[in-house]
């Protein structure tokens, strides 16, 4: 079968045979035209042997080509791409992280360093606040002592003014005793007299 | 009108010595494979040659078909669909450039030869048994022996399965070769009638506005049906290595 066509002009004949012939009709046509060749030129065979060689010839060309150097690379770049877009998730994931642990260091700074002030401004006004006590206290104090002096002051001026008072008391008696009685009585009679009475 | 089978007739390009009776002259129908293999890889090395993090158009398309290919043998085949990835996405490549070549106008389609379906086909099925034997060696045979199936029908179970395996090739290779010439002759016919109907006057304008608007709408779907079957093609090689890479679970 081989052997056969190579030389021949297929299908030459059926040029002019209109598309509703059946292949049937062709297939007798160009057998009477063209000795062994048959209608569709699809089974020209003698064409068969060239056709199915160059065809693995090509395809396992094409296998090779791709196979080794062409989808390698398009499915590294697809893995790669996958890849990146997974390291930089991560970085992202871990950058989010970061950020977090960060804001909650600052949060947790700023708790302590507002009870630190806190803890300062109670710790000052503590202080003042006893220094103010002492102040007072040293006041008070002072004020007490002024007052109890001067209470001192008044108690120690009646009791010289009743000495007095009663001093003049006593002269005065004496004087009018002895007025009456043309007789002086001693100091200690009237002193007595006078105690007895201011009882 | 022109002869809508005269696309596919094979022309010889470069004229070579016959190998052991075998003509292995460059035909129309092998430089246009050349061609669809030098787009894939042309495509390829532009797509990948920067390998950038945000990727380009170019590299945008290149990497959409390999994890379209990825998704099917990973889902398809499992954990082991990695070995198999580049057999299969060179079959989807290599036939989805065969069939777009084939919608530009007076470009050759390579699909369109049952010599290069077959081929394919047979080859897939090549693949299949070779990793079939090399897997199971001669546990092989337990793919056409379903398990649960009673005794007495176990032999016409038999037979029919060994026959759906080797009818496999058939189909693939007839699907592919089916669908390619079923969609250029269309598109031929429906193009001569727009010429033809064209030339008959006013009615006939009319009619050939009809038929132009059928054919651009043909052509959309005859894209279509250039990824489609690329893609159904890597979805069955895919089915079918499954079968005998996870035989046991078969």
């Amino acid at each position: 079968m081989a052997q056969t066509t190579p030389e021949l002009e297929p299908g030459g004949a059926i040029v002019e045979t209109p598309p509703t012939t059946t292949s049937h009709d062709l297939h007798e046509s160009t057998e009477a035209a063209e000795h062994g060749s048959s209608g569709l030129p699809q089974f020209e065979f003698g064409y068969w042997p060239g056709q199915i060689f160059w065809l693995l010839i090509v395809f396992a060309i094409l296998y090779v080509i791709l196979s080794k150097l062409f989808l390698p690379r398009v499915g590294g770049a697809i893995e790669a791409r996958a890849a990146k877009i997974e390291g930089d998730l991560a970085d992202a994931r871990i950058a989010r992280d970061e950020a977090e642990r960060q804001s909650a260091e600052a949060a947790a700074e700023l708790a302590q360093a507002r009870a630190r002030a806190q803890k300062t401004a109670a710790d000052a006004k503590a202080a003042a606040k006893a220094e103010a006590d002492t102040r007072n206290a040293a006041e008070e104090a002072k004020l007490h002592e002024r007052l109890a002096a001067a209470e001192a002051g008044i108690q120690a001026g009646r009791e010289k003014a009743m000495s007095n008072v009663r001093n003049l008391a006593a002269e005065t008696a004496e004087a009018i005793v002895e007025k009456l009685s043309g007789q002086a009585p001693t100091r200690a009679e009237v002193d007595a007299a006078i105690a007895r009475n201011a009882a | 009108m022109a002869d809508p089978m005269h696309q596919f007739e094979i022309q010889q390009v470069l004229e070579l010595p016959a190998v052991a009776g075998f003509d292995l002259s460059i035909t129309n129908s092998a430089l246009w494979m050349i061609i669809a293999a030098a787009s894939v890889t042309l495509f390829f090395a532009a797509a990948s040659a920067k390998a950038a993090v945000v990727p380009g158009r170019l590299q945008s398309v290149g990497e959409m078909l390999y994890e379209l290919i990825h998704n099917l043998t990973d889902s398809i085949i499992g954990h082991e669909g990695k070995k198999y990835f580049p057999f299969v996405f060179t079959l989807f490549a290599f036939i989805l450039a065969m069939n777009l070549l084939g919608m530009v106008p007076y470009f050759f389609t390579s699909t369109s030869q049952l010599a290069v379906t077959a081929t394919l086909g047979v080859l897939v099925i090549a693949v299949v048994i070779a990793v079939g034997f090399a897997r199971n060696g001669l546990g092989f045979f337990k793919l056409f022996v379903p398990s649960g199936v009673p005794f007495f029908v176990l032999p016409l179970v038999v037979v029919i399965e060994v026959i759906s395996f080797l009818v496999r090739p058939v189909t693939l290779a007839l699907r592919l070769f089916g669908n390619m010439v079923g969609g250029h002759v269309v598109l031929k016919v429906f193009g001569g009638f727009v010429v033809s109907l064209g030339a008959l006057g006013a009615l006939g304008i009319v009619g050939a506005l009809v038929t132009l608007t059928g054919t651009v709408a043909i052509t959309a779907l005859e894209f279509m049906v250039a990824f489609l079957q690329a893609f159904v093609f890597a979805v069955l090689a895919c089915v079918y290595l499954n079968d005998v890479v996870n035989l046991h679970s078969h």
